[in-house]
């Protein structure tokens, strides 16, 4: 497993405040005084304020697998050539529109930062996939932790009873792209990956065995574990014997994942999609402490019959993402929730003779809300057909770095494998200061 | 004359717009067009020097263009809007919001005086070609399909005989009605038609697109897609199902053989020598079926995905409108 700057590994003044020392020792402490954190002397060392300033982050990230298309949500061309049937409706913002398939987040972008310059230069679904979970490519021999496993790290808690990082991904379309990997993180941060429905598979003590039983059986297996591991220096040991100690934290967050705890009214706004569900599962988990859910909605990927197939999913989007939004602004979690729209790239402003549109990185939209953001913020801008970014290109590195400043993590922090430092983006690139709150 | 087995395309005009519909000024070879960039364009599809005379006032893609027994030409589009037009000098004579949601087809009855429109607020209207008024509201169709999207209703089709209406949706039900009562007569169903995928991609294709009554009006041929696997793509064959529509039996069912994609229109053949379809996916077709020996007579690949198409007088010329072009077929030899 890597180890971040700050285990005992370059003598950084950050080393003095490691972060299962910060969430135990300082808790307390930092709990009184978290009303006016200016004042706390503690601040005037980075790492500690960057802890503090982390501390209880969240993301949702919305992966709208397959590539949705910028035109009929986040970046329309209306009357063009290329703008497609669906016009283009005001929002509460002041002379920003969006497609009409959005008219309820079209009422609640105060909160949202709109990126519509994303030049990712891959069309390719595997690769820009991966790279849209990465920020970045893996090297022939690195392999990076993707966002959520960088999140379940920096903002997740070493002893937490709920899972760092849940992924939704229930199409089977897609869903080897969309993979999680903690990369040189190590498999304490893979996510808990479910597939069928909205609840986790195995998760509930067997019958068969009683709850002294599951207890005895952890510690027999801690006891040989620790007994192998003595004199070895293993990443894969460590990893291993971490995962395993949060077993029984996990298998008590069950009800979580079981939306009939909440009022029907509550159910019924999500609505009765899947998407649905699992918006209101990832609610009830980053409101439970899970510092990082993605909710997976596939597939997007309409080279025919694109309008048919964007009024039937981006309706969808509207409806759920917004519900998500209200939700966790009136439960006074939206400014410490950051929910990202993203998928691997956008669709062709062309539009072929199947009315589909295809494969297109060269310029398309992702949407920042909440957390660490700079509501009501229209980022980049693409060309009269949507053809070109005209303004503020960024790729994939710098909507990395920009999320990671949201949340309060340093983008340009560096992790040790072995002796090399690898930093959580790519030398040399730099947030989007223009969404940052 | 009629004869397919001549079939051959004598005029092709390259467009660089998407052309949803297309009408025909009667005994002439003066076209007008529906195209993706608001307008209606009208032209002379022989003469080379006929420069394309634009109208203007739609707001998204013309969908359906119809002419009245008055000799207006009324269109339709997915801005939700019913226009007549002043042929000559291309000035709205009438303009209103006929639908909340797109209007997908603009038909008329054989004498003229009626246009009937489907939209996507699921809603099937009856204006006086005349005087524009609301004759009747035809309700039949479901607002959403049973996996909670909204649904789209695609086609309608009406009898030579002027008295009969069909229509149908995306999820393969059609509706059909006596004109003069708004009476339901008959419910069917092609649900073949309609591909849900609920576990690759969760989400649906399809529909129903053509609609035709045979010249007697006891056939309803209805044109769509059938089952498709990778929705991604219009990728499965063109499907065709003709109906016994009072007897509610489906006399014939051609999944297809050859081409991709959606029957975009039907024709019968008034003698009923043929049943003309078109349509296609990222390529076009155009085919004709015998439904007495229930074989395909021709088909052929188009030169681009036809969206609609009107026949001449005699059934031996065909116009047509689709991506980036209009084509002419004669088939008189």
């Amino acid at each position: 497993m890597a180890r971040r700057r700050g285990n005992g590994f370059c003598g950084s003044t950050e080393h003095l405040v490691n972060r299962r020392a910060f969430l135990g020792g300082t808790a307390l402490a930092t709990a009184g005084l978290a009303s006016d954190m200016t004042s706390l002397d503690v601040l005037r060392t980075p790492a500690l304020a960057n802890q503090l300033r982390r501390r209880g982050k969240r993301v949702i990230l919305l992966w709208l697998a397959g590539g949705a298309s910028q035109l009929e949500t986040w970046d329309p061309k209306p009357n063009r050539p290329t703008g497609g049937p669906f016009g283009a409706i005001s929002t509460n913002l002041e002379g920003v529109r969006i497609s009409e398939l959005l008219p309820k987040m079209a009422q609640r972008l105060e909160h949202t930062a709109i990126i519509r310059s994303l030049n990712t230069k891959d069309g390719s679904h595997g690769s820009a996939a991966r790279m849209m979970h990465l920020g970045r490519r893996d090297e022939p021999n690195v392999t990076y932790p993707d966002l959520g496993a960088v999140c379940a790290r920096e903002l997740g808690q070493a002893d937490s009873k709920v899972p760092d990082y849940v992924s939704f991904y229930t199409a089977t379309e897609g869903r080897g792209n969309a993979l999680g990997q903690s990369g040189f993180l190590g498999a304490r941060y893979m996510p808990m990956f479910l597939t069928t429905n909205t609840k986790p598979e195995n998760l509930s003590r067997l019958e068969t065995i009683s709850d002294l039983d599951h207890r005895e059986r952890m510690d027999l297996r801690a006891l040989i574990s620790q007994r192998f591991a003595a004199g070895r220096d293993s990443n894969t040991l460590d990893s291993h014997n971490e995962a395993y100690a949060r077993v029984r934290g996990l298998m008590a967050s069950e009800e979580l994942f079981d939306v009939s705890g909440e009022p029907q009214w509550i159910r019924d706004r999500y609505g009765p999609s899947l998407f649905g569900r699992q918006a209101l599962v990832a609610r009830r988990l980053v409101e439970a402490g899970t510092p990082f859910v993605k909710v997976s909605r596939a597939w997007w990927d309409s080279h025919g019959q694109n309008f048919e197939t964007h009024l039937e999913l981006v309706s969808e989007l509207d409806h759920v993402m917004s519900t998500l939004l209200d939700d966790l602004k009136s439960r006074g979690m939206l400014e410490d929730t950051l929910v990202i729209t993203l998928a691997e790239f956008g669709r062709t402003p062309n539009i072929n003779p199947s009315l589909g549109r295809d494969h297109f990185a060269r310029a398309w939209s992702a949407s920042l809300t909440g957390c660490g953001v700079k509501g009501g913020t229209v980022y980049g801008e693409t060309d009269a057909d949507g053809q070109h970014v005209k303004d503020g290109e960024i790729g994939a590195g710098e909507l990395f770095a920009t999320i990671y400043q949201a949340l309060g993590i340093d983008h340009q922090h560096e992790y040790f494998v072995g002796a090399r430092p690898l930093p959580l983006t790519n030398p040399g690139i730099e947030p989007v200061s223009e969404v940052l709150a | 004359m009629s004869d397919p087995a001549k079939l051959k395309v004598v005029k092709q005009v390259d467009r660089p717009d998407i052309l949803f519909s297309i009408a025909r000024l009667p005994e002439s070879t003066q076209l007008y067009v529906g195209s993706s960039d608001q307008r209606v364009y009208s032209f002379d599809a022989f003469d080379e020097k006929s420069k394309p005379q634009a109208f203007v006032g739609h707001r998204s893609y013309v969908s359906g263009l119809v002419l009245t027994d008055s000799g207006q030409l009324v269109s339709g589009g997915y801005d939700g809007r019913l226009i007549w037009w002043n042929r000559e000098s291309r000035d709205q004579v009438r303009s209103l919001t006929a639908h909340q949601k797109w209007i997908r087809r603009v038909d008329v009855t054989p004498d003229g005086r009626t246009v009937v429109t489907v939209a996507d607020d699921m809603v099937c209207r009856l204006w006086d070609a005349e005087s524009g008024k609301l004759l009747r509201e035809l309700r039949g169709h479901k607002p959403q399909t049973p996996h909670h999207f909204p649904s789209m209703l695609f086609c309608t089709g009406i009898s030579s005989d002027g008295k009969l209406l069909a229509t149908a949706d995306k999820v393969g039900h059609i509706v059909v009605w006596e004109i003069s009562s708004g009476k339901k007569l008959k419910e069917l169903d092609a649900p073949k038609m309609y591909t849900w995928d609920p576990k690759q991609r969760i989400h649906s294709i399809g529909g129903i697109r053509s609609l035709a009554f045979s010249a007697d009006s006891r056939l309803l041929a209805v044109g769509g897609i059938g089952q498709i696997g990778n929705i991604d793509h219009l990728g499965a064959l063109a499907r065709l199902e003709v109906f016994d529509w009072q007897k509610g039996e489906r006399t014939h069912e051609f999944p297809g053989d050859k081409f991709k994609g959606l029957f975009e229109r039907l024709i019968f053949h008034p003698q009923g020598k043929w049943l003309l379809g078109a349509g296609g996916d990222h390529n076009g077709f155009i085919k004709f079926i015998d439904l007495d020996s229930k074989k395909v007579i021709r088909q052929e690949k188009a030169p681009m995905h036809i969206h609609d198409l009107v026949v001449d007088e005699n059934y031996n010329r065909i116009y047509a409108a689709g991506h980036g072009k209009v084509v002419v077929w004669e088939m008189d030899g």
